[in-house]
């Protein structure tokens, strides 16, 4: 959900992908870095992002990938699914601490 | 729909795997690269920076491997262990041949024995519905029955009072002699059967038709109906015989169809012919009615108690209407498969599960191979998690790795059984030595398959599992010293104890049918085997009296006259022959109840000089001669058992025998002849022996000649005889007296052989086993060894230190297995001749024969223990 948000901005490639999920969340969600590749190939598996091989501004060939509708789609109901678990949560601390 | 795209993606991703590959290294390449670059830019020196950067990546190989997960297909990992664990065994011939051998062993073993019984017990039979089809036997209430025969007035009862059989019907066997064409006249192995036989069974003919209750109506044309076998072998396979006329037993009969191969009722048939009974057609319902076996098709609904209670019914019915001639019978049933192989069921339970237990220790064998092999990996498998390699994966690996052994055993343990099977199918004794009787079919080859898998998986999982438990920094070091208490050691012989004690519940069961055959074969059978030559001849039925004598006289005399032979006789059934025929007596020494008849004895009638000539010797009185089948008073003679049983103190010579008004003499005794109503294993029974001749019409007679001639000589001079005296006569069955008794011994001879044969392979494995472990636990303890050895300790001391430690294990396998034998021997007893299950000497000889090898194992092994030099020992850290 992750990194579909992050491409629905621009093309990215896998590196800027990291770098700005660490930098939004502000340092907070640093994974293994490595680990986007493995879920970059699922994600292209299932045909939410498509892939293609662009140069860099330094002038480094590097793949981008662009989110696709179906990607887009199903941000949408990744986002959906995510705030209604949010505000699930959120109601569950209410009660607690209202109790 | 989706699953779709996917599979098609990953599809294209599999066609252009290099590239995946390169464009991914590149990809991450490039991540790394720019995450230095930053780092170095904030600062970092350059060697420093690339570490970072890597650390942050994480493991490419893992991560490389978790991208391959997503696109590849489950199949392609399964490969790529398969050809890793090709490389392993190829890297260690050794290991691999042996236990892709020992295996084969267990599988081919226990392939082989599912073979027979998948040809038995499991295989549809080939007869349509056949779990309605019942054999229906008449039983005596007391004492020996007439092997489930049928008084055929009974059998027309059972048909008429019945009502739980859609059909009844019957077959008698008959040896008419066949002239097809201008070939010689040839004895063929018949049956009579009833007009419903057919619909009882459901087969179809494989060419023409069958007959039915039309043909056998008295004076309708001859019909004869060819068995596929008998199709070949007479006729070539020549689709044009129906409808040609043959001369059977003088007369012409037409071929009207042939069966197909799959049908063999009853045995060894090689024509049916119309049986042309009627129910009003047997003047008496005595037991000279008593040669037919019967068999019914159940009615749809009707379950096989209910049928038995039905024929419990008519049976209780027929002993108040015929008290005099059936009051000691009562119907029983069985259903076909139970008739056809409930025999030898027993049998082929305990080898199947011997066959088990072999198998259990071949597996055994290789897990142990596998435990010593892992533990020699330990780095190898360290190494491969350090790389990261997760455990499911490692475990996976060694499963593969175990299930392509066990698949290597279970093909050649495959090859190995359909070799056996292909190579002693015809030599199998009774119904199995039929063609097609036992073939390997598919489903055999599929337990096969499935029996591979399994205990691949099975002796896969010990060392897969404690492959999970291993601590890397250690492993990975060399030089880790190894005492007492190796890891591993304690599983190993556990193993061994199971092996020990398996291999002593075969040797058991092996030891007690070797002595139970021993028994068998030095029990005295009352007759001189050796140099006596058989064979049948059989007259037609409606030959007269008086002509059935003269023609015996003349073979007889003709035969006596040959060069070489000392004695000819002749008698109804020859020993082993599995037939039956008994009657009821009074006796002039014992009180005339009426309907209660004092004495039941298999009756045989004998001819010319039977008892020289088969070498049975006289315990009083004399035999019988030619001229007593003339005498007013008929003369007879009854055997040992006879007087035993029904006049054991004092001479029988003189006393009379009843039936009805009629009396017979006893003119002497003679000694039991063994086999007299089939199988050498029984205990004689009681026997009354008649003359043949003198107008008793005994058509069909065995011969018995004695002689120094080459048995294959001799036939052909009696054939040149028999011949001579009528040229349309064939004489069937030549074999010397010796090839008979074999055949009456071979299903006890090959339960033997093949127990035997089990338990030599299990104990030979169980001593590979035993000196793996033992040489393995001297291997990983030589360092102890050594600093035991410059403390100190003697040569001796320290082997006994290793071969305590192995018997103390085989021991425990030793009691477990006594107790699990004396467990699983009563199986046996079916088997078993004058042996109990539980024959203290047997089980102390096998055990005995397990301790001597297997101590002489463990020794060998320590002994190299005692060798090691201490300084080298050390010096090896």
């Amino acid at each position: 959900m992750l990194i579909l948000k992050t491409l629905q901005r621009a093309p990215l490639h896998g590196y800027g992908i990291a770098l700005s999920i660490k930098r939004l969340s502000d340092d907070v969600l640093t994974v293994e870095e490595g680990s986007l590749y493995p879920a970059l190939q699922r994600l292209l598996l299932q045909g939410w992002v498509k892939a293609e091989w662009k140069m860099t501004e330094t002038h480094r060939r590097a793949r981008f990938y662009t989110l696709t509708a179906a990607g887009r789609k199903q941000l949408g109901i990744e986002l959906t699914q995510f705030d209604q678990m949010i505000a699930a949560i959120g109601r569950v601390l209410q009660d607690a601490q209202g109790a | 729909m989706f699953s779709i795209i996917r599979f098609f993606r990953k599809l294209s991703k599999l066609f252009g795997r290099e590239r995946y590959w390169s464009e991914l290294d590149e990809e991450m390449a490039f991540h790394r690269e720019q995450a230095e670059r930053e780092l170095i830019a904030g600062g970092m020196s350059p060697e420093a920076a690339r570490y970072a950067a890597t650390r942050q990546l994480g493991n490419a190989t893992r991560l490389k491997e978790k991208s391959h997960e997503t696109i590849g297909f489950r199949g392609e990992q399964v490969l790529r262990d398969c050809r890793y664990a090709l490389r392993q065994f190829a890297r260690s011939p050794g290991f691999s041949c042996a236990a892709i051998l020992t295996l084969a062993l267990g599988i081919g073993a226990t392939t082989a024995i599912f073979t027979l019984v998948q040809a038995t017990l499991l295989r549809r039979l080939p007869y349509p519905e056949a779990d309605r089809i019942l054999n229906i036997s008449d039983v005596r209430l007391h004492g020996r029955s007439t092997g489930g025969l049928v008084g055929v007035p009974r059998f027309f009862d059972i048909s008429a009072r019945s009502n739980s059989f859609d059909q009844v019907a019957y077959f008698y066997f008959d040896e008419p002699t066949l002239i097809a064409g201008t070939r010689l006249p040839e004895p063929i192995e018949a049956a009579g059967v009833s007009g419903q036989f057919w619909k009882v069974f459901g087969v179809r003919p494989f060419l023409g038709r069958t007959f039915d209750e039309r043909d056998t109506q008295p004076n309708m044309p001859e019909v004869v109906v060819l068995s596929y076998s008998a199709w070949q072998r007479i006729f070539g396979g020549d689709a044009s015989v129906i409808g040609r006329a043959v001369t059977l037993d003088k007369e012409t009969a037409t071929i009207v169809g042939v069966m197909p191969q799959s049908f063999q009722i009853p045995g060894a048939t090689e024509l049916w012919l119309p049986s042309t009974f009627t129910p009003g057609g047997f003047q008496n319902r005595g037991d000279g009615t008593r040669f037919v076996n019967v068999f019914g098709r159940l009615k749809t609904g009707i379950s096989l108690p209910a049928a038995e209670t039905d024929l419990h019914r008519i049976g209780e019915q027929l002993r108040r209407e015929y008290p005099g001639t059936d009051a000691e019978w009562q119907f029983g049933s069985e259903p076909m498969r139970d008739h056809m192989f409930g025999e030898i069921k027993p049998a082929l339970i305990v080898l199947l599960i011997a066959s088990s237990m072999l198998l259990l220790i071949a597996c055994i064998n290789v897990a142990n191979l596998l435990l010593s092999r892992a533990t020699v990996r330990q780095r190898e498998v360290a190494l491969r998690r350090a790389l990261g390699a997760s455990q499911a994966r490692i475990v996976l690996q060694f499963l593969t790795e175990s299930t392509l052994l066990a698949l290597g055993g279970g093909a050649i343990g495959l090859g190995m059984a359909y070799t056996l099977v292909h190579a002693v199918a015809a030599k199998l004794p009774g119904r199995l030595g039929l063609p097609g009787a036992v073939t390997m079919d598919w489903p055999v080859v599929w337990f096969a398959f499935a029996v591979s898998v399994v205990t691949g998986i099975a002796f896969g999982l010990v060392p897969a599992l404690r492959s999970r438990h291993l601590e890397l920094s250690p492993t990975l070091k060399r030089g880790e010293s190894r005492l007492a208490g190796s890891p591993g050691g304690d599983v190993r012989n556990v193993l061994v104890a199971v092996q020990v004690a398996i291999s002593l519940v075969l040797l058991v069961g092996a030891s007690l049918l070797t002595e139970s055959l021993w028994k068998l074969m030095k029990s005295p059978l009352g007759f001189k085997p050796e140099h006596v030559l058989t064979f049948d001849i059989k007259l037609p039925w409606e030959a007269s009296p008086a002509g059935v004598d003269e023609f015996y006289a003349n073979v007889q005399r003709r035969i006596e006259s040959l060069p070489g032979v000392s004695a000819v006789g002749q008698i109804d059934a020859l020993p082993t022959a599995d037939w039956h025929l008994r009657s009821n007596f009074d006796a002039d020494w014992l009180p005339r109840i009426a309907n209660h008849p004092a004495i039941n004895a298999e009756d045989r009638h004998i001819a010319g000089d039977f008892l020289r000539a088969i070498g049975a010797s006289m315990l009083e009185g004399r035999t019988l001669t030619a001229q007593d089948a003339l005498a007013k008073v008929t003369p007879i003679l009854v055997n040992q058992q006879f007087a035993l049983q029904y006049h054991p103190a004092g001479s029988l010579v003189g006393k009379h025998l009843l039936i009805d008004s009629e009396a017979f003499e006893i003119v002497g005794v003679l000694v039991n002849v063994r086999g007299t109503a089939g199988s050498i294993g029984q205990a004689p029974g009681a026997e009354v022996y008649f003359p043949a001749d003198g107008g008793q019409g005994v058509v069909g007679r065995s011969f018995v000649v004695r002689s120094q001639l080459p048995p294959e000589q001799l036939t052909r001079a009696i054939q040149q005889q028999v011949h001579e005296v009528d040229a349309q006569q064939a004489i069937r069955n030549a074999n010397p007296m010796d090839d008979l008794i074999a055949t009456s011994t071979a299903q006890p001879r090959m339960n033997m052989a093949l127990l035997g044969s089990f338990a030599a392979i299990a104990l030979l494995l169980a001593c590979v086993g035993i000196y793996g472990v033992v040489a393995f636990s001297v291997a990983q303890r030589r360092q102890e060894v050594g600093i035991r050895t410059a403390l100190g300790a003697t040569r001796v001391q320290i082997s006994l230190l290793f071969v305590r430690r192995a018997m103390t294990f085989a021991l425990i396998g030793v009691v477990a297995g006594s107790a699990a034998a004396l467990m699983l021997t009563h199986l046996l007893k079916s088997q078993l001749y004058e042996v109990q299950p539980n024959d203290p000497v047997i089980y102390i000889a096998a055990m005995v024969l397990l301790m001597i090898p297997v101590f002489a194992a463990t020794l060998r092994a320590a002994l190299f223990a005692a060798n090691v030099n201490p300084v080298e020992a050390l010096r090896a850290e």
